[in-house]
């Protein structure tokens, strides 16, 4: 008999840098094929957690589940390499890199001479200007360029594109459309959408409360490094989610109590 | 303007304009002097040798850290060699040489990277133990090879002619191909550049950072510590000061060759233009007959125009340095 188990299982997870306490008792299941949404205030712990879950922060204590195997070593190579791709708000690409470079980095695809490993440029260009051409980049900006000269939204782009290319399990969205214009928005709103119905995990962290609680099946609201909510968005509406992250925890004893 | 401004962004042309305007003026003040056999030939020489260790010093600023300990990681090294020698042989005290460099390089990138501290500390602690080390196993003295050592195949190697050139420029040269395939044709030089240029995001990427840094500092003491055995097979004559200051050089050379300190954008090819600026100024300010002292000032002058230059070309490329 198959047991069927969450993509990924947070059990009781603290995280702790010196005397603060990042991550307080965590606990979240996130499936396979549903969309996510990481809410909550600015230091609720949502970067943090997400920072556990591709290996960036290694927990003070607790448990990490990924396809049901308990994860012993966190690193982000390791999760990189399970499938669990990041698309953060800062970070993600080197300005000092061309993006055919920054595309492919950590993945570089080689071709051996005489046992030496050499980047596969030619492999590299084509792969990455296919896939930055259909994310929509500017037809003069060639993958040779440094991504410093890209917009934001150009940036986010190459982040997404390179998240669908590799073929991942899980995407991790951290405020994916900052600095994006109305129409780059609705693009990777879509593409997030695209991505959980080809069976992906999608975790989509952002401040825009009615933004995610059009996309996302599930809500998992954080506020001072604890889980203070974990509901199907159709439990609530946009105002009483936004209501939850002003009010806090309150809210919730409130409801529950009801 | 696209090839030109493709040139500025691989930071050489900085130090190609550099070696051009050098060469106009030392040739409108002292043609006779500066364009002779002999000048040209000691230049070529000096510059080899601290080019291998300015190339080094350029790997470690790519990586956006520093190595103040290559002058004397160049004279422990080649007073390891020559030491060694009457117990290894040259073969053996060459590697057992190269070995130390090795370690010292590796020792240095793991405390900067698994302690957390700022290289220029760790580094100037390895420039002050290593140079200690010298005197203490030198005792003080003067240290030679002995007949049978100087008529070593591998010392005539290392240190005559080939093929009619100084060896030493003939290694440069293999070595800097190397190198150059190794940075920018191969994933370790993609991940070199991701560690200096965003060490945040490189880790993103799963880029092992600390290994690419660690791996920095044992390639940077490798070839400071080469280019310490090339000037020994040249001149097998070991003394306390070998390498003294030839840090400040090295720096020097790399950042007029246009190695920003701010990481992952630099050239090996400019260190070693870099390196050709600094030997010429110090061989021409001694050809006119200038006090020795005045070479500092003229590096200092020159490294701080070359800062400006580069960082202005940097700018009007669009970097955000």
């Amino acid at each position: 008999m198959t047991t069927i188990h969450p993509l990924i299982q947070v059990k009781n997870v603290d995280l702790h840098f010196g005397s603060f306490h990042a991550l307080k008792n965590v606990s979240v299941d996130f499936n396979a094929g549903e969309l996510v949404g990481l809410v909550g205030d600015n230091g609720a712990g949502k970067t943090t957690l997400i920072r556990v879950l591709c290996g960036i922060h290694t927990p003070s204590s607790g448990e990490v589940y990924f396809d049901g195997k308990l994860v012993e070593t966190f690193h982000p190579k390791l999760a990189i390499d399970q499938g669990i791709e990041t698309i953060q708000q800062s970070v993600g690409l080197c300005d000092n890199l061309s993006i055919a470079r920054n595309f492919f980095l950590g993945r570089e695809p080689v071709r051996k001479f005489m046992g030496v490993p050499f980047l596969d440029f030619a492999h590299m260009r084509s792969k990455s200007k296919s896939v930055i051409r259909e994310f929509g980049l500017r037809d003069n900006v060639s993958v040779d360029d440094e991504v410093e000269r890209l917009s934001g939204g150009e940036r986010q782009s190459v982040k997404i594109g390179r998240a669908v290319e590799f073929k991942n399990r899980v995407v991790i969205m951290d405020e994916p459309t900052n600095h994006l214009s109305v129409r780059e928005r609705e693009h990777v709103n879509e593409l997030a959408m695209q991505l959980k119905e080809n069976g992906l995990l999608v975790i989509y962290i952002t401040h825009d409360i009615f933004q995610v609680h059009k996309l996302a099946d599930r809500i998992v609201i954080m506020e001072n490094g604890e889980k203070i909510e974990d509901a199907a968005t159709d439990a609530m509406t946009a105002d009483e989610l936004e209501e939850v992250i002003r009010q806090g925890g309150r809210v919730v004893e409130k409801r529950e109590a009801v | 303007m696209t090839t030109l401004k493709q040139l500025v962004r691989g930071q050489g042309l900085g130090a190609i304009i550099g070696v051009v305007v050098m060469l106009a003026v030392f040739s409108l003040v002292d043609f006779s002097g500066w364009w002779t056999k002999q000048t040209i030939s000691n230049v070529v020489q000096f510059t080899a040798i601290l080019g291998f260790v300015a190339m080094g010093q350029a790997l470690v600023i790519l990586a956006k850290e520093i190595d103040l300990s290559v002058g004397s990681v160049y004279g422990l090294t080649g007073v390891a060699f020559i030491t060694l020698e009457p117990t290894l042989g040259v073969p053996g005290s060459l590697i057992a040489a190269l070995c130390i460099a090795a370690l010292v390089g590796f020792l240095q990138g793991i405390a900067v990277v698994r302690g957390q501290l700022p290289s220029m500390i760790v580094t100037l602690g390895g420039l002050f133990t290593a140079r200690g080390i010298i005197y203490v196993w030198t005792g003080g003295s003067i240290h030679n090879f002995s007949e049978a050592a100087r008529d070593h195949p591998l010392t005539r190697l290392l240190g005559g002619d080939l093929f009619g050139i100084e060896a030493a420029i003939f290694w440069l040269i293999i070595v800097t191909v190397i190198l150059n395939f190794v940075l920018w044709y191969t994933p370790f030089g993609n991940w070199l550049l991701a560690t200096g240029g965003d060490r945040d995001s490189a880790e993103s990427r799963g880029v092992r950072t600390d290994r690419a840094k660690i791996t920095a500092f044992i390639l940077c003491s490798l070839l400071a510590g080469f280019a310490g055995i090339l000037t020994l097979c040249d001149q097998p004559q070991t003394h306390v000061t070998l390498g003294e200051f030839m840090e400040l050089d090295a720096i020097a050379a790399a950042v007029i060759g246009g190695c920003l300190l701010t990481g992952g954008r630099g050239s090996l090819i400019g260190a070693i233009l870099g390196a050709l600026i600094v030997v010429s100024f110090r061989y021409e300010l001694i050809a006119l007959g200038a006090p020795s002292s005045w070479f500092i000032s003229f590096v200092g002058a020159v490294l701080i125009v070359a800062v400006i230059f580069n960082q202005k070309l940097a700018r009007w490329v669009g970097h955000s340095v």
